[in-house]
């Protein structure tokens, strides 16, 4: 699954970056493999969404998100 | 003397500790990337004196907008003696990343670790010996917002041992024989980890004849075998592995992770209901008190002090019975234009003030998170939301803030359509002909001139994107920072920086235009002679000369006769002057500005409503006036690029208005037209947006791609196909 379809309030555990676009970005604020996320919200609009990452906040949209392969991890739903 | 940059982070506290140092007053927000430029000032103690420069945030030495190219740059090229690193301790492990990058390029460094009350705040505690043990460098914890720790930072910077020996960080062993084959190539061991981090990118400013380049290339696919994970991700991870373990030594957690305050805000300013509405709300607010009856009044007193003013100069002037020109040059030129700019002060410097609340508060933010997803339909990010907003008050702060902007391009294009979203002066000219020929439906038409200003925009913006700045990406990925209290301080600094830039311009670009303006509208031919000219005789003017000689240009889109083109000449001054001007020239006894309707009777003699019509949207989309012209060329920095969008938003402008008369005296039905003229325009809009949002978000091209042509990661569709291939496996999985 992808980071995209990680639900509000849930967490995951980044296993691979796919990204093109952005990827250096992305990387370098601290989403590498085994980086562990918890996804906060989606944007009014539903997109962008924010995430938790490495104790801070980040936003980004979800056509990245869709980029990133995670795996779901606690309180499987 | 010695040169100390400081670098960190975004939104980390470097200006504030700039100020700090240096004691100059610099201009400091809570919105990531408040410093474009990089400034610099003395640090003096005792005997020791230092050039401390600051410079744009970064979140790694990898850059993807201009003003990070500017600060890695400065630091790489320019061989500082000393980095200052400024660490925002409240995210020590995103912080650190930079640290580490730092690092490796052996500079000497120090590294200020700030926001220590937030750490105290969350409950947490860092320490400092054992972090100065890890990073082998010098650690000074600071609050830099409340001048805590900054004397003992300078001491250190007196006392540093520039000439020691420095420390360097070292990698797993298959990461360090990897470095060591590139190193061997290029001969230096900084270059060598960027090149293993950013690819052939590196290499471009090095100029390395093309064998050599072939070698890197070679050497990099060999040595990318070595590894499980993206080649670009080894040493990010590495470096996050040895950060995480750094971390667990240093930092104590007493309390919960989460960031409580924060979070309790966001649970209601970022809301998925109440979210947008609030938004709303607080812009409504902003244009309230600064467009409203609270700006007005105050403005209403102020104009009224500074004519007070000049009336008393004026006087005085006319008593000491200097030639007519010269009193004419000094009251109609400058006071006259200084007056129609100066007048605009107070509602700027209310919104300024509020703009800087909502930045230092860390609000802005949040509004390009809400924003983005409607503005990227139109290929801008949601950061460009902000800027266009202002637009609506004045353009002149508007294009100072598409400073906030990631890429230059972006930058550009936002700049160059904020002359099309209606400001506050133009509304006079579309209350006075609205009210002489629409009547009842004037206000519809009013609101059709604002409606007409964002499609242009929008449409411009997309065009833009299309064509001729096309490496325009309007990325989006942002930090929202943690909300902090404005500092009175702070808030007034950055107000006052922004009222300055303002009054600084109108005393020098737009000086020399009003007298230029001044020398136009005063001077002419009278009977054969050429001589100055009486109020009441603009008709004879260079500028009536002008506008008659100009008027065959203008009969196609509707203006009647030259007084219409000479008000909208004299717009270019301050668009409030074009009803002015009007007036003068239809003879109209009495002040039309504050009486519009004066005007109203010889406006119906003069104009049909089409007329009138294409006359409001020429002056909605034509060049912008002198001061957002200047603003213009402060923030494009080039002439080329001011002398295209002027001719641009011209060509626009006459081509709107064109259309809109043209069709409008067909039949007499203006509101036919004006309905025809929205649905042809739905239309391009809709055929030209499922264009857009085909090409996606996502990169599909290698264009500016680090790696390009020695990629050997999938292409976007592979990846999605992996992607989808991935998902079934999970579907069969849990089947």
């Amino acid at each position: 699954m992808t980071l995209k379809d990680i639900l509000p309030g849930e967490k995951c555990r980044i296993k691979n970056i796919y990204v093109n676009n952005l990827r250096k970005r992305i990387i370098d604020m601290g989403l590498t493999t085994n980086t562990e996320i918890t996804v906060k919200k989606m944007a009014p609009l539903g997109d962008p969404m924010e995430i938790l990452v490495r104790g801070y906040l980040l936003t980004l949209r979800k056509a990245e998100a869709r980029m990133i392969e995670v795996e779901k991890i606690g309180g499987s739903s | 003397m010695l040169k100390i940059a400081l670098v960190g982070n975004p939104n980390s506290g470097k200006t504030t500790l700039f100020n700090g140092l240096t004691g100059s007053n610099q201009f400091v927000g809570n919105w990531p990337g408040v410093t474009v430029e990089k400034k610099s000032g003395k640090l003096k103690y005792q005997d020791f004196e230092a050039e401390i420069i600051d410079l744009p945030g970064i979140y790694s030495l990898s850059t993807i907008s201009l003003e990070e190219e500017i600060a890695v740059r400065f630091v790489i090229e320019n061989k500082m003696d000393l980095i200052i690193n400024i660490v925002d301790a409240s995210s020590l492990e995103r912080n650190l990343y930079l640290t580490y990058q730092l690092l490796d390029s052996k500079i000497p460094m120090i590294v200020a670790l700030n926001c220590m009350d937030i750490v105290q705040k969350k409950l947490q505690q860092i320490d400092i010996k054992k972090l100065e043990d890890e990073l082998q460098i010098p650690v000074i914890p600071i609050t830099a917002s409340k001048k805590t720790g900054i004397n003992d930072l300078i001491k250190l910077i007196a006392a540093y041992d520039y000439a020691g020996q420095k420390h360097e960080h070292r990698y797993e062993d298959q990461i360090e024989k990897t470095i060591e084959v590139f190193e061997n190539l290029i001969g230096d061991r900084f270059l060598a980890i960027r090149f293993f981090e950013d690819g052939l990118k590196i290499l471009e400013p090095l100029k390395l004849p093309p064998e050599a380049n072939a070698k890197m290339i070679e050497a990099y696919e060999r040595e990318s075998k070595h590894y499980q994970i993206d080649f670009d991700m080894v040493i990010p991870n590495s470096r996050y592995d040895a950060i995480i373990a750094v971390c667990e030594i240093v930092l104590t957690k007493n309390g919960t992770d989460v960031i409580s305050v924060t979070e309790k805000i966001d649970k209601i300013l970022t809301h998925k209901w109440i979210g947008l509405p609030l938004f709303g709300l607080i812009m409504f607010m902003v244009f309230f008190l600064a467009f409203g009856p609270i700006g007005t009044w105050i403005t209403d007193w102020f104009v009224f002090g500074i004519e007070w003013l000049f009336s008393r100069v004026d006087t005085l002037i006319a008593n000491l019975g200097m030639m007519p020109w010269v009193s004419s040059l000094i009251t109609n030129g400058v006071f006259g234009g200084l007056a129609a700019v100066i007048g605009f002060l107070p509602q700027l410097a209310i919104l300024f003030l509020f703009m800087a609340i909502l930045e230092d508060s860390g609000y802005m933010s949040r509004a390009a998170f809400i924003m983005d997803r409607l503005l990227r339909k139109f290929g801008l990010s949601g950061k460009a939301f902000i800027p266009m907003l202002i637009g609506f008050g004045c353009s002149v702060p508007a294009m100072a803030a598409t400073r906030t902007l990631d890429k230059d391009e972006d930058r550009k294009i936002t700049t160059m359509i904020i002359p099309f979203i209606s400001c506050g002066a133009k509304a006079p000219i579309y209350g006075v002909f609205a009210g002489a020929l629409f009547f009842r439906a004037s206000y519809v038409a009013v609101f059709s001139m604002y409606v007409l200003g964002i499609i242009v925009a929008i449409l411009s913006a997309v065009m833009f994107k299309k064509t001729i700045l096309k490496s325009a990406s309007a990325n989006y990925i942002m930090e929202l920072p943690e909300y902090r209290m404005p500092t009175v301080k702070n808030t007034m600094l950055h107000t006052w920086e922004r009222v300055k830039g303002f009054l600084l311009k109108a005393g020098t670009i737009l000086l020399g235009a009003f007298i230029i303006i001044w020398f136009l509208s005063y001077f002419g031919f009278v009977d054969g002679t050429f001589r100055m000219l009486m109020e009441d005789e603009i008709e004879h003017s260079i500028l009536g000369a002008v506008g008659k000689f100009l008027l065959p240009v203008f009969r196609p889109i509707g203006f009647p006769d030259w007084q219409a083109t000479v008000a909208m000449l004299t717009g270019l001054v301050a668009k409030e002057s074009v009803v002015g001007t009007l007036g003068i020239l239809y003879g109209v006894a009495g002040n039309v500005v504050e009486n519009g309707s004066l005007l109203y009777e010889p406006i119906r003699l003069a104009f049909t409503s089409a007329q009138a019509y294409a006359f409001m949207a020429f002056a909605l989309l034509s060049t912008p006036c002198i001061a957002a012209i200047a603003a213009m060329k402060k923030e494009f920095n080039s002439w080329k690029w001011l002398i295209f969008s002027l001719l641009y938003e011209f060509v626009v402008a006459y081509l709107v208005a064109l259309i809109i008369f043209q069709v409008g005296s067909l039949d007499q039905g203006v509101i036919l037209s004006i309905i025809f003229g929205i649905i042809a325009i739905m239309i391009v809009v809709f055929s030209i947006r499922k264009f857009v949002i085909k090409r996606g978000a996502i990169c599909d091209s290698c264009v500016n791609c680090s790696i390009k042509d020695n990629c050997h990661l999938p292409k976007k569709d592979e990846f999605l196909a992996i992607i989808d291939q991935k998902k079934e496996d999970d579907q069969d999985d849990r089947e």
